[in-house]
Parts: structure tokens; sequence; C-alpha cells
């Protein structure tokens, strides 16, 4: 193999060796970010305000208290019956923003995958939509209890309004997946635009469309615990407010801390089985 | 007479690039048509053009004595009932079941409602379960469509098309992505569709050998315009080599 005098379409980098990165633009633009996110976290620690800071019997009263939350787990200050109703309470609260929010958010997506709609369509309800999520789930709650006041309506509402905005990004995002072909077949059979929805859309994204609703619904759990405390929403996430905020009771936040956990787990293994067993992806022979 | 008739039909996508140059033909009913030509010369743009599934630039397509260029949502999706295609990669649903993917094209003869409710009558599905065993394929009936081979897939493709009742058949590189034994098979299904059933067949192939054998008639096409236009054993040597742009031997033959 004769080597080429003059290798135009070669790159090589400073030290002679062949490059194998294109060299764009964007590879700079990451690199350069990537080295002033290290630079201010180094000057960041060197700026922070060290005076008072014991180290040692921080680190060691620290993990005093994680002890006494994770080992010694009690309930003080309400029984087990109320910690249950109220574990309850933070997973309505989830599960109606979440399924309310499925249910508009697929509409939109609808009108959001450049694939199904017109163009203008789109472009107005992604607009919207991302400014929705631009704005914290917090601050919407907020925002609805200028109206509703504070307590589980704004709460849900708020949710709902998050909801709504991420699942349309989501899903409108799974729908384009779809392959441009399927839908053609489904025209050209003469089908119309809601035929092709139903039986075109709707088979090929069902598993996705499933787990991003569950992915949803544990972000709005974990939403929920927090708003029962910034919004006066109610449930668990209010008593763990009580316990670590009046209280100081560390033993309360540890056993209320344990009861998301297994709730959390619960809800990954259910929805795990739900989409193995019942939508799986492909059938085995 | 004629079933399709294309009069001076052009199409650009982007106003500069014709991809379709005056072009005009007209098929007879019954007639088995292959479109044969290199990649890019526009055979997929003009299957499209005939049922819509691309607007026109200029230019006339009659189908059936109805101009199709005119029609609009409700009298287009009726148009489309009567036509029936076939895709180079099958396009069903992977995640439906065959008879599910057959009776999609059905869904052409449906209010909205009906369909979303997917209300098929009996006898449609018994006529779904018929073309399914026609077709050889009656036992996958209940299986997903991703189960299936490419040409087992093909078939239920073939199916869904016959199912809507058409009087054309576009039939888009039906065996590009077929072994030659599927391919055969395939072939074999599309040219009884015509020689049975009556029902036009109009074929996008690569194959010269393969349009030689099954069509009554061949067209050429190359860079947006018909060169060819005969009967199969019309096309010699020197005529392929016109369409094509370069000697046959030195295309590869499969």
């Amino acid at each position: 193999m004769e080597t080429v005098a003059n290798p135009t379409y070669m790159k090589r980098k400073r030290n002679g060796r062949i490059s194998i990165k294109a060299g764009s633009k964007s590879e700079r633009v990451i690199r350069l970010t990537m080295m002033l996110l290290f630079v201010l976290t180094v000057t960041a620690f060197l700026l922070f305000d060290y005076t008072g800071l014991e180290l040692w019997t921080a680190i060691v009263e620290t993990g005093q208290n994680l002890k006494v939350m994770f080992f010694e787990p009690a309930l003080n200050h309400f029984t087990w019956a109320e910690a249950f109703y109220q574990v309850g309470v933070t997973l309505g609260l989830a599960v109606l923003s979440t399924i309310i929010g499925a249910v508009i958010a697929f509409f939109l997506a609808l009108m959001a995958a450049t694939n199904l709609s017109k163009e203008w369509v789109t472009k107005v309800v992604r607009v919207i939509v991302a400014f929705i999520r631009a704005v914290p789930t917090v601050l919407w709650v907020l925002i609805f209890a200028i109206a509703a006041g504070l307590g589980s309506e704004a709460a849900v509402l708020g949710m709902l309004f998050h909801s709504i905005a991420y699942l349309v990004k989501a899903f409108s995002e799974a729908f384009e997946e779809v392959d441009k072909g399927i839908l053609e077949a489904l025209r050209a059979t003469g089908s119309s635009w809601w035929h092709v929805v139903i039986h075109g859309i709707m088979p090929s994204t069902f598993t996705y469309i499933l787990s991003w609703t569950f992915l949803r619904f544990e972000i709005n759990f974990a939403v929920a615990v927090a708003m029962g405390a910034a919004a006066g929403a109610g449930g668990i996430g209010f008593e763990l407010f009580m316990a670590s905020g009046f209280y100081f009771d560390l033993s309360e936040v540890g056993f209320i801390t344990y009861a998301i956990l297994i709730i959390a787990i619960i809800l990954e293994v259910f929805s795990t089985q739900l989409k193995n067993r019942y939508f799986p992806s492909s059938v085995r022979n | 007479m004629a079933l399709l008739q294309i009069a001076r039909l052009s199409k650009s996508y982007d106003n500069e690039t014709k991809v379709l140059k005056d072009i005009s033909f007209s098929v007879k009913a019954g007639e088995f048509v292959s479109i044969i030509g290199p990649s890019g010369a526009g055979k997929s743009t003009l299957l499209r053009c005939v049922n819509q599934m691309v607007p026109i630039s200029s230019g006339e397509v009659i189908f059936d004595n109805a101009p199709v260029t005119q029609l609009k949502k409700r009298a287009l999706r009726q148009l489309r009932t009567n036509i029936g295609m076939v895709f180079q990669h099958y396009n069903l649903v992977p995640r439906l079941t065959v008879i599910e993917n057959v009776l999609h094209g059905r869904l052409g003869y449906k209010t909205t409602l009906q369909g979303i409710m997917s209300r098929f009558t009996e006898k449609e599905k018994e006529q779904a379960f018929y073309l399914l065993r026609k077709l050889g394929i009656e036992e996958h009936a209940y299986k997903r469509c991703d189960q299936l081979s490419g040409g087992q897939q093909q078939r239920v493709g073939i199916a869904r098309a016959l199912i809507q009742g058409p009087k054309l058949v576009l039939c888009d590189e039906p065996i590009a992505s077929l072994d030659p034994n599927s391919s055969k098979i395939i072939m074999d299904h599309l040219k009884s569709i015509t020689s049975e059933l009556g029902i036009t067949c109009l074929v996008n192939l690569h194959q010269v050998e393969v349009a030689q054998q099954y069509s009554d008639r061949i067209i050429g096409l190359n860079q947006g315009e018909v060169v060819f236009d005969g009967t199969n054993y019309q096309l010699t040597e020197e005529k392929t080599n016109r369409i094509y742009g370069t000697e046959m031997r030195e295309l590869i033959t499969v």
C-alpha cells in the first residue's frame, strides 16, 4: 500500500497523530464548558467561609444524627394508622395529578408531534409547554395557591400543570419516533387522522407512554411529599416537616423516610412488573 | 378503457430540481405494469403521486374517471380505498397481530368512531382470514407481526392491500428487501392478483429480469423522464442501457 503524500482529508493532532474527532464547533464548546465548570468548582471551594467550622466534630455529629434517624426510627407524635392515612393522602395527590395530567398530555402531545400535526400548531404547543416546564413545580403550586388557597387543591393543580408539560414533551417525542412508513401505509388505505393515531401511533408507543407516566408518577410522589411541607397540602410530607422543623425528632424523621422509601420501592417494582408482564417490547417464542 | 391516466405530470419537492418531468402514460384495467429505473429516477414519487401521498406540482392524474388532483379530504380518503399499496419495508405495525394489520385495510371504509372502536364486521374478518389462507400464512394470524420473516410480512402487506377491494395496487419495490426465494413467492402472488382477480398492478422494480419475466408492460424511468414504454419483449439490451445510462454487463445482475 502506498502512502499518500498529501493527505487532504486526514486531520492530524498537534503531536502528529491522526485525529478521529471531527473537531467541530460543538466539540470545542463542550470542552470549553467542562473546563470552565472545573475552574469554577475549584475556585468556589477556595472562597467558602470556613470560620467556626470544626470539620471533625461536624462529621461525627452528622454521623450521630444519621444513626438516630436510620437505626432508631420511631413514632412519637402520631400512630401507625395515622401514618398509613397520611401516606395515602400523599399517594392520592400524586395519582390525581399524574392520571389527569397523562390524559390531557396525550391529546396535547398529538398536537405537538411534527408527524401528526401542522407545523404552526406544534410550534405553539411546544413553546407554551416549554415555558410551563421551565418554571419549577413548587412555583406553580404557589401561583395556584393565590386562587385556590394553600392546600391540596393548589398542590394538585400545580403538579398537574407541570406534569402535563413534562409528559407532552415525552409523549410527543415518542410519537415522532414512530416509523414514517407505518403512518404512510395507514394513510394510503384511506384511514382518517384518528384511525392513524389509534391503530398506528398508539400500539407502537403504548409502552413508552406507560413508562413515562410511571416515571412522572414517581416524580409526583416525591413532589407531593415536598408539597405537604411547602404548600400545606397535607400528607406524609407535612408530618415530616413537623417532625424535623418543629419537634426536632430525628427518630420520627427516620421512620417517615423509611415509609417513603418503601412506597417508592413498591411503585418501582409494580411498574416494572406491569411493563414486563403485560406490555413486552418483544415476544419470546 | 384506461383505469389510470397520467398526463404531463411534473413534481418537484423544492421548486428547483424536478423529480418528475412531464410524464404521460395510461394504464388499462387488468394490466401488470412494471416501472424500472436507477435509484433516484423518481419511481417511488411517481407511485405516490397516483394516490396523492405526495401532492403533485403540475399535470393531471385521472383514476377511474376522477381527477385525483382536485380531491379534498373525504373524497381523497374514498379514492385511497380503491388503491392498495405495498411497500418495500412492509410498513406493518409491528406490535399488532397479523389479523389486526390486515384489517387496517378496511379503515378507509369506516367512520372515525367505527375506526377508533375497531368495529370490523364478521364478514370483513372472514375475508381477512380467507386472504391469509390464499397467501399461505393463515396459521400466523394471531402472531405479532415482528415475529414474522420478511417474506411473510410482505404477504401480510399484500393481504392488507387486497382487503381494501382495490381496483389498482401500487407496489413500491416489493421485493427489494427479500431473498430470491421469497421474492419469487411475492412476485407470483402479485401476478396472480392481476391474472385471477383482475386487479391492475403498478410495480416499482429494481431487477430488470424480474420485470421482464412478470410484466405485461414495462415503463423505464431515468432522471424523472419516461425513456421507455412498451411490452417486455420490446425491452432490448440497448433500451435497458438507455434506462440505466450504462452498459448492461456493467450492472451487477443478481
